[in-house]
């Protein structure tokens, strides 16, 4: 493992050791470091080391053209990639006053929810593989294949799709589709029974995540807790239904929450949201209407942007994943600043609730908040 | 209240608003000078804009200035709200307003990273994201990123054979 | 058999029936540098089940053979995957997986991303895509052994013997004092 230990001395009560958590450690979700300062078993000090993923993307964007960034910003968050494009097109879309064709609008949710459902398959596995019940990711990393079968069949890629478009998606539905997603659907609602027999029953894992880094309400409003995490609490707050886009307006469902705010009620509050995105994906595919799929737009080489700046923000399986973007009335971004729905859970609510944890909590905690690195690195 | 009732009441409750602007039903924004940013931000904070959503910054580099904002979000008005302020780009310096809210530290370092604003009151300078950097804060529009890539990194560098 | 004749043993010792084990069981180092490490699950697990090429996941360094560069590297990254990759035991193998790590991708203007990775440390096979999928990264792997048994893949050599330049490349990224624009340093 990558951890060195380093020997900080003798503490008057205790002595004290500085570990390197991660980057190189099977428990650590994706490439990020924790320097964690310890007590024996005991964590004292939490400074998480960020920025192994920085890629610059805030300048990157300021060099390409308005549309030419549809290609680059899925990369910013990479087990849920279509949120990014979401919130990059309804910027330009609020920018420029387009309007968007109501099928898009339900094709853009039924995609979206499909992305929700693959990054919630993956954090079923984290969860699986830090409490080391491996049967757990072998499952749903498999059904989350399914899931990247239809998105290749509808876009042509597995990962990253650059399907949502200003104005728009970029192509209609194959003949098809529809038939093999509700199948999909009914047979990932057939395995939920199997994953709450596997997870969420299992004492072992509830042994585990009970009281695992609580948070309280208003701590965790007060910290920019947002998403799942915030539901876990009590807060019973949902981007999709308060600030709605794409079509979740037209669409009807209730918003699950929990009371405790530990681990347990996060891992639980993710698997009832992923009911939901199931019931949200059924309601959306009976009522798509007919109609094109995207809005007259000008010329890409041409695309000018009027003046103005907006704050676009979505439900990702993480929280709140929103952009803040400055037009100066040019062919490109003026300015475009990423805030991710893990940085204030990883960066810095991890320095308070994780002291007074022990070490192997640490991954098991990151699971359970679902922290995505490459989305606080950008 | 709603988004107008709240304008009202900003506007009535507070002094030296520079510009009030709806960008939106669900969000506005706010522009103040540089000394009342603590004033509004913490009036905003018992007005019940509890969540501080972002604080990032524009190298605004024709007008010679940099313009910080501040985003912050009501749980009870669901309403968003941009804060804005400029300061001067030679020597960029606000105050820090990590005791209103702490995690302010954090994204106030970031800015300090990437944009080079002194944050009067944060001490916490460390670089959190690049790796040993010396030129100058790479979001400055002056900062050419392909040509710093070219330098250091080598376009057509041979390999060993 | 031409291949195992005594001639080849004498010349070249047991490397032969070594390499021919080698390739038999590739233990991976559990290390996601990049985004490319999205689609190592689905490789791993029970769809295309890495395991029946004897590879496998391996959480230390120190006993695994086979370091996969999964996409960009940012500098940041880049000194870890060179004390990761300087930890690793001989015989050792580099993989990069996408279009970063050849010519830096779609990355290629960042400040942060490397352009090259076989500048800085030497690497036995690349994958091109972005980002490759399963069938291309095993298909990677079944190249990979058979240059293994090849005795092709000597990258580990090659870091040994051009030490120095290497070496050379990496503190040129890594260690500098002066501004890269604009900087006294030329």
């Amino acid at each position: 493992m990558s951890e060195i230990l380093t020997y900080l001395g003798k503490d008057e009560e205790y002595e004290v050791y500085e570990l390197f958590f991660g980057p190189n450690h099977p428990g650590m979700s994706g490439n990020f470091s924790y320097i964690l300062t310890v007590d024996g078993h005991t964590i004292k000090k939490v400074s998480p080391d960020p920025g192994l993923l920085h890629r610059g993307f805030e300048k990157l964007v300021e060099r390409r053209l308005w549309l030419q960034n549809i290609a680059l910003i899925p990369r910013i968050c990479v087990p849920e990639p279509d949120i990014n494009e979401m919130v990059y097109s309804t910027a330009i879309e609020k920018l420029c006053h387009i309007d968007v064709p109501l099928r898009a609008s339900y094709i853009r949710t039924i995609v979206l929810e499909m992305a929700r459902l693959s990054a919630f398959l993956f954090g079923f596995g984290g969860i699986g593989g830090t409490t080391g019940l491996y049967t757990a990711s072998y499952w749903s990393i498999s059904d989350r294949d399914y899931l990247l079968d239809l998105f290749e069949w509808l876009t042509g890629a597995r990962v990253y799709h650059m399907y949502i478009l200003p104005g728009g998606v970029r192509r209609d539905l194959p003949n098809g589709w529809t038939e093999k997603l509700k199948e999909t659907i009914d047979y990932l609602q057939k395995r939920l029974n199997e994953y709450d027999r596997l997870i969420y029953n299992n004492p072992l894992v509830i042994k585990r995540l009970k009281g695992l880094g609580k948070i309280e309400k208003e701590l965790a409003i007060e910290y920019g807790i947002t998403g799942p995490n915030l539901k876990a609490t009590g807060v019973k707050y949902d981007i999709r239904k308060m600030v709605p886009y794409a079509a979740y307006d037209k669409i009807d469902f209730d918003i699950p929450s929990q009371n405790e705010g530990d681990g347990l009620a996060r891992a639980i509050q993710r698997r009832e949201e992923f009911q939901l995105s199931l019931d949200i994906i059924r309601k959306a595919l009976k009522d798509i209407p007919d109609g094109p799929v995207r809005a007259n737009m000008p010329n890409p080489l041409k695309f000018k942007v009027p003046k103005g700046e907006v704050y676009v923000k979505i439900e990702s399986a993480r929280g709140e994943h929103a952009y803040y973007i400055v037009s100066d009335g040019g062919d490109k971004p003026y300015r475009m600043a990423v805030r991710g729905g893990s940085y204030t859970a990883g960066l810095i609510l991890a320095q308070k609730v994780l002291v007074g944890c022990r070490i192997e909590d640490v991954a098991l905690w990151m699971a359970t908040m679902d922290i995505c690195p490459p989305d606080f690195d950008r | 209240m709603n988004q107008k009732e709240l304008i009202e009441y900003i506007k009535n409750n507070f002094k030296g608003i520079e510009n009030i602007k709806s960008i939106d039903e669900k969000q506005f924004s706010i522009t103040v000078q540089k000394e009342r940013i603590i004033n509004i931000l913490s009036f905003l904070k018992l007005s019940n804009f509890k969540e501080l959503a972002l604080i990032t910054a524009v190298d605004w580099i024709k007008e010679e200035k940099i313009e910080v904002v501040y985003i912050l979000f009501s749980y009870e008005y669901e309403q968003q709200l941009i804060v804005k302020t400029y300061i001067d780009r030679q020597e960029p310096s606000i105050e820090s307003i990590k005791n209103l809210w702490e995690i302010a530290t954090m994204y106030e370092r970031d800015v300090h990273e990437f944009f080079g604003i002194d944050f009067i009151g944060n001490d916490d300078k460390r670089p959190l994201i690049l790796h040993n950097w010396k030129d100058i804060p790479p979001l400055r529009k002056d900062f050419d990123s392909l040509k710093y890539s070219n330098t250091i990194f080598g376009k057509f560098k041979k390999d060993k054979e | 058999m031409e291949l195992y004749s005594t001639k080849k043993l004498k010349d070249e010792g047991f490397e032969q029936i070594l390499n021919f084990f080698r390739k038999k069981s590739l233990w991976m180092l559990h290390y996601c540098t990049g985004c490319g490490a999205v689609e190592l699950p689905p490789t791993m697990t029970s769809r295309w089940d890495m395991e029946r090429f004897g590879m496998g996941p391996m959480a230390t360094p120190r006993q695994a053979d086979l370091l996969l560069i999964t996409g960009y590297l940012s500098l940041k990254s880049l000194k870890r995957v060179i004390y990761t990759y300087e930890q690793m035991q001989n015989p050792k193998w580099v993989i990069a997986l996408g279009s970063c790590p050849i010519n830096g991708g779609i990355y290629y203007d960042s400040y942060s991303v490397i352009n090259r990775l076989a500048l800085y440390i030497p690497v036995d096979l690349s994958i091109e895509g972005c980002m490759p999928r399963p069938e291309a990264i095993i298909e990677g792997f079944i190249k990979l052994m058979k240059q293994i048994e090849n005795g092709e893949a000597v990258g580990y050599k090659k870091y040994q013997e051009n030490y120095k330049w290497y070496k050379q490349n990496q503190d040129s990224v890594l260690k500098r004092e002066f501004p890269v624009l604009s900087g006294e340093e030329k």
